[in-house]
C-alpha cells in the first residue's frame, strides 16, 4: 500500500529522529511512503494571525496530496493533523468556503478534493495495520519496561471533526506500546498539555507546563515516556532540563517517539532511528550509543 | 443601547461583535450559559489566569476592543479542551483565535514570534529554516548527514498566492 505523507515544518527542519523512524518502520508493514512535492506549512502558526490564510495553507497541502492520486495521507505531527482535519471538515461541509478555497487554489493550478483520508501514525498502525500485525512483526520485545504515554492534545480533540482516538480516554497509543511487549501506565496527568503552543507568547509558562507533567511522571517510576508529536517531543526531550528548572527539579526521564520504540522492537539499527538525537535518553539503561 | 463598563467606562461595540461572530462557523458564543466547564479544564487557567468563560461573556456583552488589545487572548495553549467539552458549542478556542486575528488587523501589539513564522513561510513555505541538530554526544547532524532526502520547497508561485490570501 502506498501512502502520501505530509511532514509539516518541525519534523522536516529539526525533529529528524521522528522522520527517520517513521521512514524506517512503515516499510515493515508494506506501507510505502511518498513525500508531497512543494508542501508548505499547515497554517498552525498562521491561524492566530489570519484564520482564512491558515485554512488556505491546509487546503493547499490536501490538494497536493490528492494530486498524487493516492487516497491516504499520513500526517505524523499532531498540530498539522488538527489543522488539515479541521480544514477538510470545514471545506467539506461549508459550500461557501469550498468555493472560496477552490478559487484560491486555482491560482496555483491546484484543486481540492474531499477524497483524501487523513491518518496519524497512531491510527494508521492501530486501526489499519492492526495490533496483531504489529505484534507479529516484533523481533525484540520490550519486556520488563514500563512507559507513560502522551497522546497529546490536537489529535484527540475536538471529536466532532473526527479524531484519532477518544477525547477523554485515549488508549490506542497504550495498546501500541503494549503490542511491543512493554507495560503502560494509567496516570491522572495523561491528558495534560505539553504547553508548546505557548512558546510563541509565554515561554516560561510553556516550560512550566511541560515540567509539571514530567515531574508527575518521574514520580510514577516508569522507564520512559512516549510521544508522537514533534512539538510535544521538543518540550519533553530537548527542553527537559529547562522544564525541570521551572518546577525546581532534576529529571532523568528518557523520552522516545513511538516510532523509535517500534523500530527497536522490530530490530532496526539504533542509528537508523535517530536515537542519538534524543537529548533525554539514558544511554546505559537502554543500551544505546 | 450600548453597555458601559463602570470600572473603565469602556462601551460595548456591536459592529465589532458582529465581525467576530461572522468569522465563527458552527461555533455559538451567544448560546453560552456560563457553566464554566471550559475554565475548569483550561490548561492556561492556573499559570496565566485565562478564564475562557469570561472571554465568551465579554464577547457577548460586546467588549471586543478591550479583548483584542488585551494580553489575555495570547495565553491560550490551543489544547482544545474547551472546544471539546463545551455543551453549547461555544468553543472559546475559536473565539480567541478570531480575537487574535482582529488584534492583528487593528495593529495591536502581538507576540512577535507569530509574525516571524509568517515571514519565514513567505520566504520558503516553511515556518522555520532547516536546522543542523546536535546529538547527545554534541555531534552536529544535518539532514544530509542523517541520510534524509532533500527538501522540496514550494515554487515562486506559492509566495504570490499566499501574499494575496494573507492580504484578504
Amino acid at each position: 500500500m502506498k501512502v502520501a505523507v505530509f511532514w509539516g515544518c518541525k519534523i522536516l527542519t529539526a525533529q529528524y529522529a521522528y522522520e527517520m523512524s517513521v521512514r524506517q518502520v512503515f516499510p515493515h508493514f508494506d506501507i510505502e511512503l511518498m513525500d508531497l512535492k512543494g508542501a508548505s506549512c499547515c497554517g498552525g502558526p498562521v491561524r492566530s494571525i489570519n484564520t482564512s490564510a491558515a485554512m488556505y495553507l491546509s487546503a493547499r497541502n490536501l490538494a497536493l496530496s490528492s494530486q498524487t492520486g493516492l487516497s491516504d495521507l499520513l500526517v505524523p505531527c499532531n498540530e498539522c493533523h488538527f489543522m488539515l482535519s479541521e480544514a477538510k471538515y470545514r471545506i467539506d461541509n461549508d459550500e461557501q468556503m469550498h468555493k472560496k478555497i477552490q478559487e484560491q487554489l486555482r491560482e496555483e493550478g491546484l484543486k481540492y478534493s474531499s477524497s483524501v483520508k487523513i491518518w496519524h501514525v497512531i491510527d494508521l498502525l492501530h486501526d489499519l495495520v492492526k495490533l496483531d500485525a504489529v505484534k507479529a512483526m516484533v523481533k525484540k520485545p520490550l519486556e520488563g519496561l514500563k512507559f507513560a504515554v502522551h497522546p497529546g492534545c490536537q489529535i484527540i480533540r475536538p471529536s466532532e471533526i473526527g479524531r484519532v482516538d477518544s477525547a477523554e480516554r485515549p488508549r490506542k497509543l497504550d495498546a501500541l506500546v503494549e503490542a511491543l511487549g512493554a507495560e503502560t501506565l494509567d496516570y491522572s496527568e495523561k491528558l495534560d498539555c505539553c504547553g508548546a503552543a505557548l512558546l510563541y507568547s509565554h515561554e516560561d509558562a510553556a516550560l512550566s507546563l511541560a515540567g509539571s507533567k514530567l515531574k508527575a511522571v518521574q514520580g510514577y517510576d516508569v522507564d520512559g515516556f512516549v510521544d508522537t508529536c514533534p512539538y510535544c517531543h521538543i518540550m519533553y526531550d530537548a527542553r527537559q532540563k529547562e522544564a525541570a528548572a521551572t518546577v525546581g527539579g532534576k529529571f532523568s526521564l528518557s523520552v522516545f517517539y513511538y516510532t523509535q520504540l517500534l523500530g527497536l522492537a522490530l530490530g532496526i539499527k539504533q542509528e537508523k532511528l535517530g536515537l542519538h538525537l534524543n537529548q533525554s535518553l539514558d544511554s546505559e539503561k537502554f543500551k544505546v550509543k | 443601547m450600548s453597555l458601559t463598563d463602570l470600572m473603565t467606562m469602556a462601551k460595548s461595540n456591536k459592529e465589532l461583535q458582529e465581525k467576530i461572530l461572522s468569522q465563527l462557523w458552527e461555533v455559538h458564543p451567544d448560546e453560552c450559559f456560563q457553566c464554566m466547564r471550559c475554565t475548569s479544564g483550561c490548561t492556561s487557567l492556573k499559570l496565566l489566569e485565562l478564564k475562557p468563560h469570561e472571554i465568551t461573556l465579554l464577547v457577548n456583552a460586546g467588549f471586543i476592543e478591550e479583548l483584542a488589545s488585551s494580553d489575555i487572548i495570547w495565553t491560550c495553549a490551543s489544547c482544545l479542551k474547551c472546544r471539546e467539552r463545551c455543551p453549547q458549542k461555544a468553543s472559546p478556542y475559536n473565539t480567541i483565535m478570531a480575537l487574535r486575528n482582529l488584534a492583528v488587523e487593528r495593529e495591536a501589539k502581538i507576540p512577535e514570534k507569530y509574525m516571524k513564522a509568517v515571514a519565514q513561510i513567505l520566504e520558503n513555505g516553511l515556518m522555520q529554516q532547516m536546522q543542523t541538530v546536535t546529538s547527545r554526544e554534541m555531534q552536529p547532524f544535518s539532514r544530509e548527514k542523517l541520510g534524509l532526502p532533500k527538501l522540496q520547497y514550494p515554487d515562486g508561485k506559492f509566495k504570490t498566492v499566499f501574499m494575496k490570501v494573507l492580504g484578504g
